[in-house]
């Protein structure tokens, strides 16, 4: 794993990985009393980066968010924000972070702007500066001529970008996000998307992203840890995370119609070790030392087998995950 | 703070419903149950008895009493009624005497029983009389004419004063619904204003007003606060109707029962924290409220008086129960017209409730929140 730490603030810090970590959380344990929600869980957030927390339902990932965000204390383990626990003071943390909750906490009755005038205030903005804030913040989530509609009439995912909205209000200057499109169409999935992507080039702002979606992950992060009942089974980037899967190729060859024959001696290369067959469809799965097209299609030839196409499937997070735990991200 | 007190005034304006439904039914319950707007109320007595009685001074003095309202019944529909409960008790007239049919043995019971007892006792004084004068119509009709004006006019006046009791006590059906249902019904528009924190809490919205520079105690003062005025409010609301537009006088003592209620509206807002504190989701508190409010109107002498509550172990509960102090300052302060001192013991042992339920409740909170 590589630390990439470009903000001048890095310069004063000094932690053991050598880089500038904004937030550390250093082997978390969270007990509740049927479970053990977070198991010894480490992870840092460097500024400006965009970190990805993927796990399946009840993975742990809201839990860690409260810790991180200081609203629970871990049962151990440390939390620190520029190189200071947060356990004991967490007001320094408290300033800069804004949280999208994974439920949709807002009033319901009141409109949208009203939301924003009561979720800014708390934060002690007033008057003219306030109201700028919130018309930059409904243009950034497009939500501005919606501004004056209770937030009860809106669309599921009017009020996820609301949701996240409301927490960009104060400047913060790290933004964790619960699941932020859970539920909702694909046009506002991709709008919310964009928007995260657009706020860390444009203002650097650092995003802690939690999912069950790997496409979304892999879109916007960086980094990325992925957890599981409560323990972290993999982290680092996209990169390093597909390595894990690197020594094999998936391959999917495409024809009309397969003969004995051809699947015999495809069945006989040294080099596949898996191989299933459906009507139109073989995928194989082999290692990667040996490059097994010129083969493939040589065999083709020999057993009058007309191949449509042959292609290596990318391997995504979602076969990584499959790989680890032996069971699919989403049931 | 200010913030909040704003969200969730809006936020009432734009759906008050709730608050009208139970401000509403407070009055519409206590119009028909309290009779009121019907005049005089007076509890119902069946009696029976031939034509001759119903044609007798004793019949016609029982139908113009103006305390009970004895009705003429069938002898058969009359035992019906009594045994059935609808009526405490039931007379079998006769001329020389009567009949006493008792269903519940109460302290009514005993001024029913006295009431007819005496008008027998006046009859039969007079026809003692009137038996002197056998023969002579004349003076007859002069000793009647002079013994009515004696009686209207007395030389000098016994007074009679009605004797209470230790066991017995005034039942005015008009004040008791006004108070029973109005500290019913309040329980559910102060818990269901209360319940928001658990969904707030639930959605995040505490997660962050935590994390903003909001104080712990502004956001429970500003749930609080609102909390207590909505509750208030229809307390006020309720009062003021029946004050005004139903002309009731409260015995001249209105601003003492306002005052009086702003204990009790603290304790109920106390209460709907503890309850919001230990229930662990909606259902739950949807499922308790319920529960509490009803239990604690039927212990705590809401819907009949407390004082025909026999059960010790009812009694007992009765005694942590803040709606029985409620109904015992109203009652004392209103009916028996206690003084000031006294008053103040049911509302002390309100607010000292109210701290504690509030104290532990908010402990709870924070606890599970921190977990
Ligand atoms: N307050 C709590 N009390 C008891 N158990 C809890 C509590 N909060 C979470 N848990 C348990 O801890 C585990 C992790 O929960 P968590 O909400 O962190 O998962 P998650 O990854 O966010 O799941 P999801 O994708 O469904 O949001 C679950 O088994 C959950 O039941
Ligand atoms: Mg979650």
């Amino acid at each position: 794993m590589t630390l990439d730490s470009s903000h001048p603030l890095d310069a004063r810090l000094n932690w053991s990985h050598g880089g500038g970590n904004m937030i550390e959380l250093i082997d978390i344990t969270k007990k509740y009393k049927q479970t053990e929600a977070v198991k010894n869980f480490s992870m840092y957030i460097g500024r400006g980066e965009i970190v990805g927390l993927l796990g399946p339902n009840g993975a742990g990932k809201s839990t860690v968010i409260s810790i991180l965000s200081s609203l629970i204390e871990p049962t151990s383990g440390d939390v620190k924000f520029l190189n200071e626990s947060i356990i004991k003071n967490p007001q320094p943390l408290r300033k800069i972070i804004g949280i999208v909750p994974q439920e949709i906490a807002l009033y319901e009755d009141l409109s949208a702007e009203e939301n924003m005038k009561f979720f800014g205030r708390i934060y002690h903005l007033k008057g003219a500066v306030l109201q700028k804030k919130i018309d930059e913040v409904l243009q950034q989530i497009g939500l501005m001529d919606r501004k004056k509609d209770l937030v009860k009439t809106f669309s599921g995912g009017m009020k996820r970008r609301l949701n996240i909205g409301v927490a960009m209000l104060h400047d913060p200057e790290i933004l964790v996000m619960d699941e932020p499109t859970v539920g909702i169409d694909p046009q506002s999935r991709n709008y919310i998307l964009q928007t995260v992507k657009r706020l860390n080039e444009e203002r650097g702002m650092t995003v802690l992203y939690t999912s069950h979606y790997m496409e979304e992950v892999e879109y916007l992060c960086d980094r990325i840890y992925i957890m599981d009942q409560g323990n972290l089974i993999a982290s680092g980037s996209k990169e390093e995370i597909k390595q894990i899967l690197a020594s094999e190729n998936t391959i999917l060859l495409k024809a009309d119609y397969w003969n004995d024959e051809f699947l015999e001696k495809l069945q006989g290369i040294p080099q596949v070790q898996q191989m299933q067959v459906d009507e139109k469809e073989v995928t194989l799965v082999v290692s990667k030392e040996i490059n097994i097209f010129s083969e493939v299609a040589h065999l083709a030839d020999e057993t009058n087998i007309q191949l449509r196409s042959v292609h290596i499937k990318q391997v995504t997070l979602e076969d990584v995950f499959l790989h680890l735990t032996g069971r699919a991200l989403r049931d | 703070m200010k913030g909040i007190l704003l969200a969730k005034f809006t936020s009432f304006i734009r759906g008050p419903w709730l608050f009208l439904i139970f401000t509403g039914m407070s009055i519409v319950f206590t119009l028909i149950i309290g009779n009121i707007g019907h005049g005089f109320d007076r509890i119902g007595v069946p009696i029976t008895g031939d034509e001759s009685i119903k044609n007798s001074a004793i019949g016609k003095a029982l139908e113009e009493n103006d305390v009970y309202d004895f009705a003429w019944r069938e002898k058969d529909a009359l035992e019906e009624t009594v045994r059935r409960g609808n009526a405490e008790a039931g007379i079998i007239l006769e001329e020389d005497g009567y009949e006493m049919i008792v269903g519940i043995e109460s302290p009514n019971v005993r001024l029913i029983e006295q009431t007819v007892a005496e008008l027998y006792a006046k009859i039969f004084r007079e026809e003692a009389v009137l038996g002197l004068f056998a023969g002579n119509e004349e003076q007859k009709d002069k000793f009647l004419s002079d013994y009515h004006e004696a009686m209207e006019n007395p030389v000098f006046t016994i007074e009679n004063q009605t004797f209470q009791s230790a066991e017995s006590f005034i039942f005015d059906r008009g004040l008791h619904s006004i108070f029973g249902f109005t500290l019913f019904f309040v329980i559910f528009t102060i818990f269901y204003s209360v319940m928001p924190i658990l969904i707030e809490k639930k959605e995040g919205i505490w997660d962050r007003m935590i994390l903003s520079p909001l104080k712990k105690w502004e956001m429970y003062i500003g749930n609080l606060v609102y909390s207590f005025i909505e509750g208030y409010l229809q307390i006020l609301v309720i009062f003021f109707a029946f004050r005004f537009l139903f002309d009731m006088d409260f015995h001249g003592k209105f601003g003492e029962i306002l005052l009086i209620m702003l204990a009790y509206t603290f304790t109920i807002v106390s209460l709907a924290i503890f309850v919001t504190a230990i229930v662990k989701n909606t259902q739950q508190f949807n499922a308790a409220l319920p529960i509490v409010a009803v239990s604690m109107a039927m212990i705590g002498g809401a819907f009949w008086p407390i004082e025909i509550v026999q059960s010790e172990f009812l009694l007992a509960l009765s005694k942590i129960n803040p709606l029985t102090y409620g109904m015992q300052a109203l009652n004392d302060l209103v009916i028996y017209q206690e003084p000031f001192e006294v008053v103040m013991m049911p509302v002390s042992i309100l607010i000292l409730m109210g701290v504690v339920f509030m104290g532990v409740g908010i402990h709870l909170m924070e606890k599970r929140h921190l977990q």
